[in-house]
């Protein structure tokens, strides 16, 4: 180990003496997380929906008594997607190149149904196929439901009204006819027989809880939003385990690869092999160099984090005191990104090679990683024998998880395991090197 | 001092040198000669235990220095860290270089091949084995050069050097002739 530690320390010097490189090995990590981030937020971006309206929808509808303005309605219960009013062909056109993820289409005698009260009409949705389809239904459910709340609101009102009418009489309208309603109260005092008023006051005792029967009935289960609490997305948990995982392995498994094909460009490999250092030694000091470098950087990126955090004084702050836990953790993974860069070096044929592949390699390692398991399972599936994925989750229960140990122990075998693999796979085919 | 036997060197289909024996003895000056290509350089580094052969053994009884032709070092470090992380893992005394103090990348191709024969003499080896030595020295530093060479073969030890100049060969006890990996 002493030649190894030789030879680390030679690394770090060079390193040290190409800030440039540094620079680039630093920034460009982060540059990919943050472009990941703008990414991820595309992904929430309100879908565009084309709105065919074949009912000639009105300005305002008057449904239960109340008057809707149908624009403001709609625009209001559509918050989380762009409806775009076009013609039938148009939308059509549209859904079939992309240009729209759905149509939303009002169907003729909409409006006549709705306001009839006898029969739900119906809208009509017609979706693309693929991942993006299931998040339009669910976000075209969510406008109904927003819109039969709002309609439920003014229909229970009507309903009330009539219940006030039993209760205490007056003149009323049904279906555009007008009558007369003596009602309970006024019956009441006009009735003898000691068993109908019996029967008046219980009907009216029970239509007093209308009110409530019918609230409750519409929506058995509220819920209850409540804004402003927890963090913010960008500095929630899951978004600084990735950051954490993604600069680790990145700058582990570039700055490994470079460093040892670096070794062999220079042609020193073969001045090492004459008994000055064992290629496992060699394979080690660039591991080593790997961790140690993903360590610092990991650490900053975890401070950073931290102040952010601080700074903007967000609920639950940042856990500090797990913060020494990412030490070995980050270690281990540089590491373990570092033998997989150094496997890559042993494939390629010289330095700038080594660096080019490791790179392209990595990349689609990470996003593998970043797909979720329920969109693609056969991403998870290769995603859980590559280091990647178990950084994250590594990350994420040690700083965040009340009782992480159990997770960081299964996480942490896990790149160990994986670890292990990768170096000996490397050390075998270093002999590639001096040949 | 050294003995190969049976010693080839195969890059996929290509024979850089075919089976070879070498014996090297104390006192020794030994040139090897021959056209680019030959294989003398392929020789020199399996004596050297820095390219394993593909077939054959070497057998080394005494400490050896290499100086390969292609110079072998840090480019990003001083002529004096090269010698110091060189002479480390050798746990060899650590000795001055007269060379500038600035990475070696900077260096002139001489004052390169200077740090390269420099890091061969790390730890007094017995037996040197120089790859074209004197390329790129000027006439001072090749005359030191070969008065080193002299001393140690008087104080019994030996050097094996490849080289493409007749009068360098002049100086040799022997001479092997390499030709299309073969020695004839």
């Amino acid at each position: 180990m002493r030649r190894a530690a030789l030879l680390l320390r030679k690394d770090l010097r060079v390193l040290r003496r190409s800030p440039l490189l540094l620079a680039v090995l630093v920034s460009y990590p982060l540059l990919i997380a943050l472009l990941l981030a703008l990414v991820a937020g595309y992904a929430n971006a309100k879908p565009r929906v084309a709105f065919v309206d074949d009912d000639n929808l009105p300005e305002t509808v008057e449904i239960g008594g109340r008057t809707f303005h149908v624009e403001r309605t709609i625009r209001r219960v559509s918050d989380d997607v762009v409806l775009v009013p076009l013609d039938r062909d148009e939308a059509e056109r549209q859904l079939r190149n992309g240009k729209v993820v759905a149509i939303v289409r009002v169907p003729a005698g909409f409006v006549a149904q709705l306001k009839a009260m006898q029969r739900s009409p119906r809208l009509e949705l017609e979706t693309t196929r693929g991942l993006l389809a299931s998040r339009v239904t669910q976000q075209m459910q969510a406008l109904v439901y927003s819109l039969n709340r709002e309609l439920q609101d003014a229909f229970i009102a009507a309903n009330l009204r009539y219940v006030d009418l039993i209760l205490h009489g007056g003149q009323g309208t049904f279906l555009g006819r007008r009558f007369d309603v003596l009602g309970l109260e006024r019956a009441e005092s006009r009735v003898s027989d000691p068993e109908v008023r019996e029967f008046i006051e219980v009907a009216q005792l029970a239509l007093d809880q209308t009110d409530d029967a019918l609230e409750a009935t519409a929506n058995p289960i509220e819920l209850e939003t409540v804004s402003a609490a927890g963090r913010t997305w960008a500095l929630s948990a899951q978004v600084q385990a990735h950051a954490l995982a993604l600069v680790t392995t990145f700058l582990a498994a570039v700055l490994a690869a470079a460093a040892l094909a670096a070794e062999r460009d220079e042609r020193v490999l073969q001045r090492l092999a004459r008994g000055l250092a064992s290629l496992g030694e060699v394979l080690a000091s660039k591991v080593s160099l790997a961790a140690l470098v993903a360590a610092v950087l990991g650490l900053g990126v975890a401070v950073a984090f931290g102040i952010a955090v601080e700074i903007a004084g967000v609920e639950g702050g940042e856990p500090w005191s797990r913060v020494p836990a990412l030490v070995p953790a980050l270690l281990l993974a540089g590491a373990v990104a570092g033998a997989f860069g150094a496997l890559v070096a042993t494939l390629a044929r010289e330095a700038r090679s080594a660096t080019l592949v490791a790179v392209l390699v990595v990349l689609p390692m990470i996003f593998l990683g970043i797909v979720p398991r329920e969109a693609a399972p056969a991403a998870g599936w290769v995603s859980d024998a590559l280091p990647f994925a178990h950084e994250v989750r590594l990350f994420d229960a040690l700083l965040y998880d009340l009782d992480p140990w159990r997770t960081a122990l299964v996480e942490g075998a896990w790149l160990l395991a994986i670890g292990v693999a990768l170096f000996a796979s490397a050390r075998v085919l270093m002999r590639r090197l001096t040949a | 001092m050294i003995h190969a036997r049976g010693v080839s060197r195969r890059y996929g289909a290509h024979v850089a040198l075919h089976e070879t024996d070498f014996d090297l003895r104390s006192g020794e000056l030994v040139a090897l000669v021959g056209p680019n290509g030959a294989g003398k350089s392929t020789l020199l580094s399996m004596l050297a235990g820095a390219l394993e052969p593909s077939t054959g053994t070497v057998e080394r009884r005494v400490s050896t220095g290499w100086a390969p032709q292609r110079s072998a070092l840090y480019s990003r470090l001083t002529p004096r860290e090269n010698v110091e992380l060189f002479a480390r893992l050798a746990r060899a005394p650590i000795v001055g270089v007269d060379l500038p103090d600035r990475p070696a990348a900077e260096l002139s191709v001489g004052q390169r091949q200077r740090l390269n024969l420099a890091l061969a003499f790390l730890g007094d080896p017995r037996v040197l084995l120089l790859d074209e030595p004197t390329a790129a020295l000027d006439d001072d530093r090749r005359a030191e050069l070969w008065q080193q060479v002299a001393a140690l073969c008087e104080d019994g030890g030996a050097v094996v050097f490849a080289t493409q100049l007749q009068e360098e060969t002049e100086r040799a006890d022997g001479v092997v002739h390499l030709h299309g990996g073969h020695v004839e």
